[in-house]
């Protein structure tokens, strides 16, 4: 019988083996594949159980949290977001079944403590039981933000604040917009019907407005027209035009108007700051749709904005052969309406590069990341996006915006505190057809101090109410920008 | 040995303590130490001459198991730690009552009995109970348990005492049908009856595992005993139709066979445990997650049938491996003492222990592993369960003896008298003073 156990002991070997086999197959070769699978909750439990570090405004206030729950509870930690709603366009969400949304997203590594660097540093912390955790640092300035938040109000529009000579994005706020907290629930049932909900709510809540939507810009879009047609020699401050109240371009019988159908013309500074149409409508035609759309697309048009939050869109404009074939519309087109439409944040970032000499920073909201122990991880250096015009078309557009300030469009509201002097351009865009009942957007770029800038800004408000569409973007974005203006300059 | 239990235990102690296990672990393990040293004691003390290496590995496995279970849930633990105590208690006494392992071979047919009456009872109504799809359970007052477990040891003993006997009957094969020489067929019935049972408890119970491994045992002890490979072609022919015919039967069947093949395309339904397991397995890599770092809680029956993957997830391939060596250190240890002992029933003894152990561990783990379709069954010394522990201790125990007797007939140890045989010579020499003319009668 000897020899038969013999051959049984053979069998069971072969037998466990095959079972040390395929445990490799599944334990080594198939990991990754089992780890991405996407019905695999295993990463995100973890994530979502782990401690997670804070989320800061540059001046030190804390916007995002882990706090432990009582024992007992599903998850040991919950995260929380102490400023409520106030900087949800920034830090986004952080949910077990939802996954997560801007910061908490983008960042989810340095805050779970999981790049190679803290794995490296935190090996220590495997016996004195500390965690790894890292922190974020925003650009952000919680009074600017708060601010901004006051000034908006109940109304439908962003704003956002853009230090010129960086690009770090000092306020971002858009409403409406909804409290973090009501999402990151532990109850996934819960945090499913919030996130529905919101979803369904007109003014779409869940989108960062201010960078990811896109809005027709108005007249604001008139400093482009000016930058593209001064840099490329066409017009001058000398330049003239004639007094009209419309316009007939070519290939079309229906003329283009000024606002309110008035009687407008002058020199360069006279129609840039009482914002005459039909000069601009002139200038984009005279340059041509090639030339027109190389200015917009040297303003980053049509590209996604290079932003350090995720899903931002691009501006639009539109393409050389559309235009060739409407010539109205690319007049039109050069005062901001037709198919124009810009993502406040990019129209921030036009006033930006007036400030900043004509470069146009890369817009960032993460100032640095930190490690557990506070040492920096990475710090972002300011870097150029586009340089749309020459310093001196800038130092030109600067002094025609002044006058839009002083004696133009913008003189009822935009007078700062302690005699500080803003440079700014107004917009109202028409959204609707002739004979349609009015609405508009109401939009503001400005920037201060004039001389020497320290903060750009943008004021959109979305025609959504009879109120805004009745108003003007001096009227109604101005005041928004003042005050925001008022809080940031004032220390 | 006991320096190795006793690392054993301690690492097992060391690893609970770094990880979110709670601190009532450790007197948790302390109790352990202690009840798995008296078995040690006891080996030491009633088979001196056992295999230095079967009750370490069943310990470790034991400890592993015990480990994750108090890592899934503290309650459970706390009762796992209650079997364990039992099943270490049943263990000495079978060492105990069991000295003389020939003597078992007289009560084959109390074994058969007793076995196919512990597979028959969860069928009775009343009494029998179906828990997660297997008609498996006996509920006797406050007492469930799975009679499953004791009737595969009871089954080994009759077909050990029953082949020994009988071993050159059947392979001789005296009844010719056309070119066949055939056993004749009165010698064949016990052991087919056998095998109808196994027939039996998957059609009744829906157990396919036990039915798989009762039928493994039957045909493996068969093929040792008989010497005959055509037992083993016969016993595949008999296993390929019996498994088509459920297959075409039953549902069950059918949907075990197709989660096997592709578990992800039925993830929302049957496939779920299958499929988290996998990630399970995946999550732990070579090195685990760390034990209390992982997530088993995902897997139902983490616990139970599953709790391969939890190991493989939190200890990694290093732990599943580890897992897979102790029982092929088992399986060895087992093989060698029926290559050592020269009495067939002796022999065929260990081979069934054997084979259960071996054939129950592969059959699980493979199933989790998607080597083999999935059938619910324990995992012998690591899963939670009563019943299985103290089964499994009574098997280790009596393997044990095996070896431990061999050992004596070898001369390894001395061979000495038995307490009950030293109680009977007693008798004899008190009954001899009083009876001195009886005494004289015998000799």
């Amino acid at each position: 019988m000897n020899s038969r156990i013999r051959h049984l002991a053979l069998a069971m070997i072969i037998l466990y083996v095959i079972l040390f086999v395929q445990l490799n197959v599944i334990q080594v070769g198939r990991k990754n594949t089992l780890d991405s699978d996407t019905r695999n909750t295993r990463q995100t439990v973890r994530d979502y159980n782990d401690p997670r570090g804070d989320i800061r405004t540059k001046d030190g206030v804390v916007i995002a949290t882990s706090i432990r729950n009582e024992s007992g509870s599903e998850f040991e930690w919950q995260r929380t977001y102490p400023k409520g709603d106030l900087y949800s366009s920034v830090t986004g969400y952080f949910t077990f079944a939802y996954g997560a949304t801007q910061l908490e997203k983008t960042q989810n590594d340095i805050l779970a403590g999981r790049t190679v660097e803290q794995q490296i540093k935190g090996i220590g912390s495997l016996f004195n039981g500390q965690n790894t955790t890292g922190s974020v640092q925003t650009t952000l300035d919680s009074r600017i933000q708060q601010a901004a938040k006051d000034a908006l109000g109940k109304r439908e529009g962003s704003v956002v604040v853009i230090e010129p000579s960086t690009g770090a994005i000092k306020a971002m706020w858009s409403y409406p917009t909804y409290d973090p907290n009501l999402v990151a629930v532990q109850d996934d049932e819960l945090a499913g019907d919030v996130l529905r909900y919101l979803d369904s709510m007109p003014g779409k809540p869940l989108l960062a407005n201010a960078y990811q939507e896109r809005y027709m810009p108005g007249s604001t879009f008139k400093v482009i027209t000016a930058a593209g047609a001064l840099d490329a020699g066409l017009i001058n401050s000398e330049s003239l035009w004639e007094d009209e109240s419309e316009f007939l371009p070519p290939q079309t019988n229906d003329p283009i108007q000024n606002y309110a159908n008035k009687v407008c013309g002058g020199d360069l500074a006279e129609v840039f700051r009482r914002s005459c149409n039909t000069p601009f409508a002139r200038t984009a035609i005279a340059l041509g749709p090639q030339k027109m759309v190389d200015i917009a697309q040297s303003f980053g048009i049509g590209e996604v904005v290079p932003f350090d939050l995720p899903r931002a869109v691009s501006s639009q404009f539109g393409d050389v052969d559309y235009f060739k074939e409407n010539l109205p519309l690319l007049g039109i087109g050069g005062f901001g309406q037709g198919n124009t439409q810009m993502v406040p944040l990019h129209m921030a970032m036009v006033a930006a590069s007036i400030a900043n000499k004509g470069m146009m920073m890369k817009p960032y909201v993460v100032a640095a990341t930190y490690d557990h122990g506070g040492t920096v991880l990475r710090r972002t250096s300011p870097t150029v996006w586009k340089t749309p015009m020459s310093s001196s078309t800038s130092a030109l557009l600067t002094e025609l915006m002044i006058g839009v300030v002083n004696e133009g469009t913008a003189k009822c509201c935009m007078s700062l505190a302690n005699g500080v002097q803003a440079a700014a351009k107004t917009g109202t865009a028409q959204l609707n057809a002739a004979g349609e009942p009015q609405s508009s957007h109401a939009w503001m770029i400005a920037f201060a101090p004039a001389q020497a800038p320290r903060y750009a800004i943008v004021v959109m408000l979305k025609g959504t109410t009879a109120e805004i569409s009745a108003g003007t973007g001096g009227t109604l974005a101005g005041p928004i920008a003042k005050k925001v203006l008022d809080i940031a300059l004032t220390r | 040995m006991a320096a190795m239990i006793t690392a054993t235990a301690y690492t097992l102690a060391s690893l609970g303590k770094n990880s979110v296990i709670p601190p009532r672990i450790l007197p948790f393990l302390a109790v352990l130490l202690l009840v798995l040293m008296s078995a040690h004691i006891g080996v030491r003390w009633l088979a001196q001459g056992a295999d230095s290496t079967l009750l370490p590995v069943a310990v470790l496995l034991n400890g592993l198991g015990y480990v994750m279970i108090a890592r899934l849930s503290e309650r459970l633990a706390g009762l796992q730690t209650t079997w364990t105590f039992i099943g270490v208690a049943c263990f000495i006494a079978v060492l105990f009552l069991v000295q003389r392992v020939n003597d078992l071979a007289r009560y084959k047919w109390t074994f058969f009995f007793f076995g196919a009456g512990l597979l028959l009872l969860p069928m009775v109504p009343g009494i029998g109970f179906s828990s997660g799809g297997a008609r498996i359970w006996v509920s006797v007052g406050p007492i469930n348990f799975q009679p499953g477990e004791f009737a595969k040891l009871a089954l080994a003993l009759f077909f050990a005492g029953y082949l020994s006997e009988n071993r050159e009957l059947i392979s001789a094969g005296t009844w010719k049908v056309g070119r066949l020489n055939l056993p004749e067929p009165r010698h064949l019935l016990p052991l087919l009856t056998a095998w109808g049972f196994s027939v039996v408890v998957m059609v009744g119970q829906k157990d396919l595992g036990s039915s798989l491994l009762f039928f493994t045992l039957f045909i493996v002890m068969v093929w040792v005993a008989t010497e005959k490979t055509s037992f083993l072609v016969i016993g595949l022919g008999l296993f390929v139709a019996g498994a088509t015919a459920a297959y075409f039967m039953f549902d069950h069947v059918q949907t075990r066979f197709a989660i096997w093949l592709d578990p992800w395309s039925r993830y929302e339904a049957k496939g779920f445990q299958i499929a988290q397991a996998m990630y399970a397995l995946g999550s732990g890599g070579v090195s685990g997650t760390g034990l209390g770092l992982g997530d088993p809680t995902r897997i139902p029956e983490a616990k139970n049938d599953f709790i391969f993957a939890a190991i493989g997830e939190e200890m990694g391939l290093f732990g599943a491996a580890a897992i897979l060596i102790a029982f092929l250190l088992l399986i060895g240890a087992g093989l060698r003492t029926a290559m050592r002992t020269h009495r067939p029933f002796e022999k065929l003894l260990a081979v069934g222990l054997t084979t259960i152990l071996g054939t129950q561990a592969f059959i699980i783990i493979g199933g989790v592993i998607r080597v083999v379709p999935l059938t619910g069954i324990t995992l012998p010394f690591v899963s939670y369960g009563g019943s299985s522990l103290v089964a499994n201790y009574v098997l280790l125990a009596l393997l044990i003896r095996v070896s431990d007797s061999s050992a004596r007939r070898l001369g390894e140890v001395p061979n000495t008298a038995t307490s009950g045989e030293r109680f009977a010579v007693r008798r004899a020499i008190w009954k001899s003073k009083r009876h001195p003319n009886d005494q004289d009668d015998q000799s």
